[in-house]
């Protein structure tokens, strides 16, 4: 099944495994206050302004302020008094844009700190490396196991797990960002860069690149196969012959 | 339509064509600016429509072969935001500025001219370049290292680089001009706060001009060297990073620089239309200070996936969120204008508010971006787009009201109404067609053609809204054309409660702008006669205004200092002239601007093939050149007479005279372009491992003696310049020139020992340097080189300026009186010792 670039399959994504909050519902969560939030006050302040013009047009027989005297020409730039109104909306919208980002600030530390922060369970994780170059993507496994996008190489990973991405390029900045799944991140040249994410739900979907790279730059994408534990952890096996697990069971760490 | 009197030399009327390449009269540079404005945003335009006929399904083959689409939106983007839009806002500042505080034209006019040509002859080159396979196709962002020949092997990207660095001097040029223009010739009676909305915009505007283009100047003449030279600085590791930085501290204020006038402009109209003071005027004023201030501490707000740590986002996410408060309470104030007003919805006031109404969409999309958890998704996606093109083309919106606003100022008719309102119509509803479905579309992946299905709806109707939005322009342009001619005359002022200056003249104004000095102080603006003026501050006693006693001012009794010149990496070539019997008149034309801007344009041209070896561009880098040398020593030489304003408001500068204050305006931008420089070695240092990189990347050759030799002839050659300044003092012909004369030898002293430091380090042949430390054999071989180098070309040119300056210090030139250009130079000399002090330990003892 293929979840198409774009097309947000919320429902598939919205839960994390044993306690872990993916990122992916996190910012689910998040934009949707936003969103809401924003279309209130955007409404609001809109159709106040819309109403004020409308009320307010010029009518030849109607002065709104009678005993307020108008712009002169030639007056020294005066304000128009009525300071006071302002800072209370001031003071208004102030407050709820600082509280709408101060409460994504403990959203930002928890995907921050990553899945060990969160529960005192334990989870299962994986380690991959992801290269971008102009313009594949190359994704290493702890074995040494090696798909690359130009190959048609996708990057399979066992679903309920953690997965902690490596992200570097080896040449220009490139951006290898997976939508549905809420997972992004710079692919700077000579450095790395550290990303996770986790999901419930089997399925296929699209990494793109999200930073211009050069000609190929459109057509930089690859596949990401979210498999059941077993089936990935057969592929895993069959990829070098070994029985070397990929997946470390990590102990809580407080 | 024109009302010039005859100045007794011969100024061609506006419709020869003479006129509009010799000019140097601020109206006309300001028409200059808006009309080549215009043209850039019909190309950057076209080049949005042909992406979005590529866009209007996925997977079409309309642009997407041989990098087309890329450099499509490379070119839309750089063109739209540096050529277009702070340039149409310039052409504005340009005409309305001086009207407005009472000034009869800018600080320095030929400088003014010099700053339009060099804005346009970049466009040219920008144009060129399409033609050296292939323009600059890396974004108007152009991140590292991708904007490095490895990657972008075309000519055409260097030409790119070099068209913008020609275009940062024009910046500078007019910011410089600008500043002194707001602090020295004001109106007397009109202080700093008493600015009308547009100008005090404006004000703040070529304030963060100034500082934030010399950062972008560091990091282009960085990217500049590395196309040009074999140096190692963005392609190492560390250096795409140093990118994004240098940057985006330019990008950030370079956003407000875009958005300001805008501003300035709805609070003009919003005023004018409702027939109300502003509300709160005097907070929107600090808000816009604010902004203008916190510009420059946001900029990690556009790298917050760059693998920075916790800390540093939270604190550009902390202070993102500060700079939208300021907008915030701008927002209210123009929206409580509105109320108890008398609202007349002419096509200006149109669209000011619909500017205002895109500007609070694109806002409350800007505080999702601000959220750094968002951010991590909306990075690099269509969000992004739609939130910019919101924000930043509601300033265009509002400039386009501008056009409304003053086109019957500029051209003493009234353009047509109901046309006006048909254009804003189409205009308003396409916008929304173009931009909104973006927020719906918004998982596309920017600069990207190939995007998935689903979203194929929402991208179509965009490319509608697109073609919508564009063809509304073809309804202005028929009105404002049909108007010029046939329109109904416009009289002085033909809006009711407009109240600034450039209402109370004639439209157009004449050339000399005022039919008296204006003047404040009675609490409203009156023309006043001169002599009159005279009178009353000799009968006061002397003290008349706040700006300094005029019958006491040197610049009165002389009268004169004409204007000199300036390089195109914004140096100022100093001269004077012995002063002769004073014109009346200020002078308004010299064909040396467009000279040296053609011949700057022939030599960057010759430079960006010269990677190539091809003998074409080594002929046209050295014509140009050669033309450029001409040029300065023709406009140093020139008689253009520039009178200071006798009675004007001056504070915090009454004592320092125009020329002076342009010096010390210049020499801040220079201090942030080695700052960008010095900013860039440390953080690659740092990148790198500071004590890692004095072991494995410096050769023992590298020693401290060639520097601490230099750092002696330096300021020996700096105490030299105090000696001729005290030989001028008193004086003494002799004593000048032998001083200059032992400044440039110690000049030559300081640049030969460095040749020869140079040379032995080049040719070093140790274990770890087999091949010789040159230009590019590592990061900290190139920083000391380009670095170094760059201080070393600002000595090069104090040597020049010295070379123009003994010969007629020898006819006895700078005695007496006539010492200002040597104090400029003298400060220009100290100013280049002084940063040497930094880099000395910088880069031989640390």
């Amino acid at each position: 099944m293929v979840v198409p670039l774009g097309g947000v399959a919320a429902d598939i994504l919205l839960a994390g495994i044993g306690g872990i909050r993916a990122p992916a519902e996190v910012f689910q969560q998040i934009f949707l206050v936003f969103l809401g939030l924003g279309t209130l006050v955007g409404t609001v302040v809109i159709t106040y302004t819309l109403y004020n013009a409308y009320k307010y047009r010029y009518r030849e027989e109607v002065d709104p302020a009678p005993d307020k005297d108008h712009p002169q020409m030639g007056e020294l730039p005066k304000g128009g008094g009525k300071g006071k109104k302002l800072f209370l909306s001031f003071g208004l919208s102030a407050v709820i844009v600082l509280s709408l980002v101060g409460w994504t600030y403990g959203a930002l530390v928890m995907v921050e700190e990553g899945p060990s922060a969160q529960t005192e369970g334990e989870f299962d994780s994986m380690d991959v490396d992801v290269t971008g170059y102009q313009f594949g993507w190359r994704f290493e496994y702890p074995n040494g196991h090696v798909e690359d996008s130009s190959a048609g190489g996708k990057l399979y990973v066992p679903a309920d797990t953690v997965i902690n991405v490596s992200v570097t390029s080896d040449d220009v900045f490139h951006n290898f960002g997976i939508p549905e799944l809420r997972v992004k991140s710079d692919a700077i040249p000579g450095q790395t860069n550290d990303v996770w994410f986790v999901t419930e739900e089997t399925g296929t979907y699209q990494a793109a690149c999200y930073e211009l790279c050069g000609q190929g730059h459109s057509y930089m994408d690859a596949e990401v196969v979210v498999m059941e534990e077993s089936e990935f952890q057969d592929w895993y096996e069959s990829t070098n012959g070994t029985e070397a697990d990929a997946t470390n069971t990590t102990e809580a760490s407080a | 339509m024109s009302h010039e009197h005859d100045h007794g030399h011969d100024f061609p009327p506006m419709s020869s064509v003479k006129r509009w390449f010799i000019t140097t009269n601020h109206k006309d540079v300001g028409i200059l600016y808006l009309v080549t404005s215009i043209f850039v945003l019909l190309m950057g335009g076209v080049f949005a429509l042909l992406m979005r006929v590529e866009l209007f399904s996925p997977g079409l083959d309309f642009l997407s072969t041989a990098g087309a689409y890329n450099q499509a939106v490379s070119a839309h983007g750089l063109l739209m935001v540096f050529w277009f839009i702070s340039p149409f806002a310039t052409g504005f500042a340009n005409y309305i500025v001086p009207l407005q505080i009472g000034a009869d034209d800018l600080a320095f006019p030929r400088l003014n001219a010099m700053s339009y040509w060099a804005y346009l002859f970049s466009i040219v080159l920008f144009m060129i370049s399409f033609f050296q396979g292939g323009t600059f196709a890396g974004g108007w962002t152009m991140y590292a290292p991708l904007n490095v020949p490895t990657y972008m092997p075309n000519v055409g990207g260097t030409t790119v680089v070099l068209a913008l660095i020609m275009f940062v001097a024009a910046v500078t040029m007019g910011s410089v001009n600008f500043l002194t223009t707001f602090y020295r010739m004001r109106a007397p009676g009109l202080r700093m706060r008493d600015l009308p909305m547009f100008s005090m915009s404006w004000f703040l505007t070529v304030w963060m001009m100034l500082l934030a283009f010399a950062a972008l100047l560091a990091a282009l003449m960085i990217l500049g060297a590395q196309h040009l030279l074999p140096v190692n600085y963005f392609n190492v590791d560390g250096g795409s990073l140093l990118w994004t930085h240098l940057f985006w501290f330019f990008g950030h204020p370079e956003v407000y620089i875009v958005f300001f006038p805008a501003l300035g402009v709805m609070g003009e109209v919003f005023q004018t239309f409702t027939g109300r003071r502003l509300v709160g005027r005097k907070w929107f004023v600090l808000a816009m200070v604010l902004v203008a201030l916190q510009s420059f501490i946001v900029w990690m707000h556009h790298m917050f996936l760059t693998g920075i740590n916790l800390e540093i986002k939270t604190l550009f996410m902390v202070t993102t969120i500060g700079i939208s408060l300021p907008f915030d309470l701008m927002v209210f104030s123009l929206i409580y204008t509105m109320i108890k007003g008398r609202i007349r919805f002419t096509t200006p006031f149109l669209f000011c508010l619909g500017a205002l109404i895109l500007f609070i969409l694109g806002g409350i999309t800007g505080v999702f971006l601000g959220a750094v958890v968002l951010d991590y998704e909306f990075r690099g996606t269509y969000w992004v787009v739609a939130h910019f093109h919101y924000v930043m083309f509601a300033g265009g919106t509002a400039l386009v009201g501008g056009i409304y606003y003053w086109f019957p100022k500029m051209t003493g008719r009234m353009y047509d109404e109901f046309l006006g309102k048909l254009h804003f119509a189409i205009y308003f509803v396409g916008f929304n067609l173009l931009y909104f479905p973006m927020f719906s579309a918004w998982e596309t992946p920017r600069r990207v053609f190939q995007y998935d299905t689903g979203m194929a709806f929402w991208h179509k109707v965009a490319t509608v809204g697109a073609f919508m939005l564009g063809m509304s322009f073809l309804i202005m342009a028929y009105n404002l054309f049909k108007s010029m001619v046939d329109g109904e005359e416009a009289g002085d002022n033909p809006w009711e409660y407009a109240s600034t200056a450039e209402w109370a003249v004639p439209s157009p104004p004449p050339l000399e702008n005022f039919p008296g000095v204006p003047d404040y102080r009675g609490g409203s603006l009156s023309f006043r006669d001169e002599s009159e003026l005279r009178g009353e501050t000799a009968a006061d006693g002397g003290t008349a205004t706040d700006g300094g006693t005029p019958a006491a001012e040197t610049s009165a009794a002389t009268g004169a200092t004409a204007s000199g010149g300036a390089l195109a990496t914004a140096e100022q070539a100093l001269a004077t002239q012995a002063v002769e019997s004073e014109p009346d008149h200020a002078d308004h034309a010299s064909y040396w601007p467009v000279v040296v801007c053609f011949a700057g344009f022939v030599a960057f041209l010759g430079l960006s093939g010269i990677r190539t070896g091809d003998t074409l561009y080594y002929g046209l880098t050295a014509t140009g050149g050669v033309l450029s040398a001409v040029g300065f020593v023709g406009m140093a030489q020139e008689s253009f007479y520039v009178p200071e304003p006798e009675f004007a408001e001056k504070w915090p500068f009454e004592g320092v005279e125009n020329m002076k204050l342009g010096m010390w305006f210049f020499l801040a931008s220079d201090i942030v372009l080695f700052g960008g420089f010095i900013g860039s070695y440390l953080f690659l240092r740092v990148a790198n491992g500071w004590e890692h990189w004095h072991h494995a990347f410096i050769p023992e050759a590298h020693v401290v003696m060639p520097g601490l030799i230099n750092t002696y002839l330096l300021l020996g050659s700096s105490f030299a310049v105090v000696l001729a300044l005290v030989a001028a003092e008193k004086n003494s012909s002799r004593g000048i020139v032998a001083s200059l004369v032992a400044t440039f030898l110690l000049g030559v002293g300081f640049l030969v020992n460095k040749g020869l430091e140079w040379q032995h380090l080049f040719h070093i042949h140790s274990e770890a340097f087999p091949n010789g430390w040159n230009l590019g054999t590592n990061i900290a071989s190139s920083t000391f080189y380009l670095t170094t180098g760059l201080h070393g070309a600002h000595v090069v040119v104090g040597l020049i300026m010295l070379l123009y300056m003994v010969p007629r210090a020898l006819f006895g030139a700078y005695t007496g009186e006539d010492q200002d250009s040597l104090e400029y130079f003298g400060l220009y000399w100290h100013f280049v010792d002084i940063v040497w002090l930094f880099l000395f330990p910088l880069f031989y003892i640390l």
